[in-house]
């Protein structure tokens, strides 16, 4: 049984930094991203007789993107104030000390106007132009057909584009 | 193709995504269209700019702990999880069926287990050394404070190369026990990846570095004056090859 365990950590541990970037840039705060890499572990580990043949990353990060999910809809419902999206965000408009120095360079512009994309755009985002997971392989994270991983990437780099000034919204969208 | 119909594709063909016909078909669009050529332009400046920024968060030390723990917690309460479930008995099962598919096996076959096995072992070590806190036993960037260690540790005196010039940083040195042969583990250093070099006396004629991947990382072995080499690191493997022979030559 111990080289169940073995083969279990050879195969995920080297997953550990992509489902952890995943859930941070999904829940927004160190702390919970930390328990939920740590719960989709303990899950991948109960759940490893499913995985057999499947691309482990894969795998992996589908396990972290609906704990995470988890997470937050319970966040939601736990919050007795009607927070919505905006409220959401709030752990990551919490102010932290590199934050004021580097609030106007480039890279924090570009860190925050995805962080306040939609979940829906924004782990597209970061699946592909962060952890450059191909579109077959976000829909097999997401569990949604390629069209959609199609339009919302389009969507979501559109928005991206007018938040990080430039371009106006360009009507290509898919419909 | 109209705009409409090339405005989703300009991602696809941003991502690689279109095979040659399409890929084609969309370029074609953009040497003649200026709208679109603009628009293809904006997506891939924010694709390279995205990319430069560097975004992926990194996980703390703590969390790697954490999970080593964990996995720590599983290995010593196997039955943790299996004890009421179905597919236990089937386990059990296949385990006998490889019980008695060793047991018959050929003297080859025992040998190639072997270094199967040794293998596993020598990363499950490099994986324990990536633990911040039991990375080396002797931590030293220099060579003349490793090598000399080892010294009435060991009943060889392991090679610690000085290869900082080649961007290989000395971390330091501890000791193994692989296959039930104490060796020596030198550890190196090269950008944020960890490589990890253990040595141990070994019968066998010399021979060059052969690869092999386990669980996502790389490993090499090879035979030098009558010792067993491996080198394990998640580097890329032309890095790894690099490694390998900077240590050959000494």
């Amino acid at each position: 049984m111990d080289t169940k365990v073995r083969s279990f950590e050879l195969a995920m541990w080297p997953h550990m930094r992509a489902a952890y970037n995943l859930a941070r840039w999904l829940v927004r705060n160190d702390h919970d991203a930390e328990d939920i890499v740590q719960e989709s572990f303990l899950k991948a580990y109960k759940a490893q007789e499913s995985f057999r043949g499947a691309d482990s990353r894969v795998w992996m990060l589908a396990i972290v993107r609906n704990t995470a999910m988890d997470f937050l809809r319970g966040y939601k419902a736990r919050t007795t104030v009607t927070l919505g999206d905006q409220g959401q965000e709030a752990a990551d408009h919490a102010p932290d000390p590199e934050g004021a120095l580097l609030e106007q360079s480039r890279r924090e512009q570009v860190r925050q106007a995805i962080s306040h994309l939609a979940a829906d755009f924004r782990e597209v985002i970061v699946l592909r132009e962060i952890e450059g997971l191909s579109y077959k392989e976000i829909a097999s994270v997401l569990n949604i057909p390629m069209g959609t991983v199609m339009s919302r990437l389009a969507r979501a780099r559109n928005l991206l584009l007018v938040e990080l000034g430039g371009a106006k919204e360009v009507q290509h969208d898919l419909p | 193709m109209t705009c409409r119909e090339a405005g989703p594709l300009l991602h696809a063909r941003l991502d690689n995504e279109l095979d040659m016909a399409g890929a084609t078909s969309i370029d074609l669009h953009l040497s003649d269209c200026h709208a679109c050529a603009a628009q293809y332009a904006a997506l891939q400046s924010l694709h390279d700019e995205i990319a430069a920024a560097d975004l992926a968060y990194a996980p703390g030390a703590a969390l790697e702990r954490r999970l080593a723990a964990q996995f720590l917690e599983e290995r010593k309460s196997p039955f943790h999880f299996w004890s009421r479930s179905w597919v236990n008995a089937f386990v059990w099962a296949a385990a006998a069926v490889v019980a008695v598919a060793l047991t018959v096996s050929i003297p080859m076959l025992r040998v190639s287990r072997g270094t199967d096995t040794i293998a596993a072992e020598i990363l499950d070590d490099h994986l324990r050394a990536l633990q911040p806190e039991h990375q080396v036993d002797v931590p030293s960037s220099d060579q003349h404070t490793v090598k000399p260690w080892f010294q009435g540790k060991t009943s060889f005196s392991p090679p610690v190369p000085d290869l900082s010039k080649d961007d290989f940083i000395l971390v330091g040195g501890r000791l193994e026990v692989i296959h039930q042969q104490p060796g020596a583990e030198i550890v190196y250093r090269r950008r944020q990846h960890i490589v990890s070099l253990y040595v141990s006396p070994s019968p066998g004629v010399d021979s060059t570095p052969e690869l092999r991947e386990l669980g996502g990382y790389h490993l090499l072995h090879w035979m030098q004056n009558g010792m067993s080499y491996w080198a394990v690191s998640d580097v890329a493997t032309s890095d790894l090859r690099e490694f390998a022979d900077l240590v050959r030559r000494g």
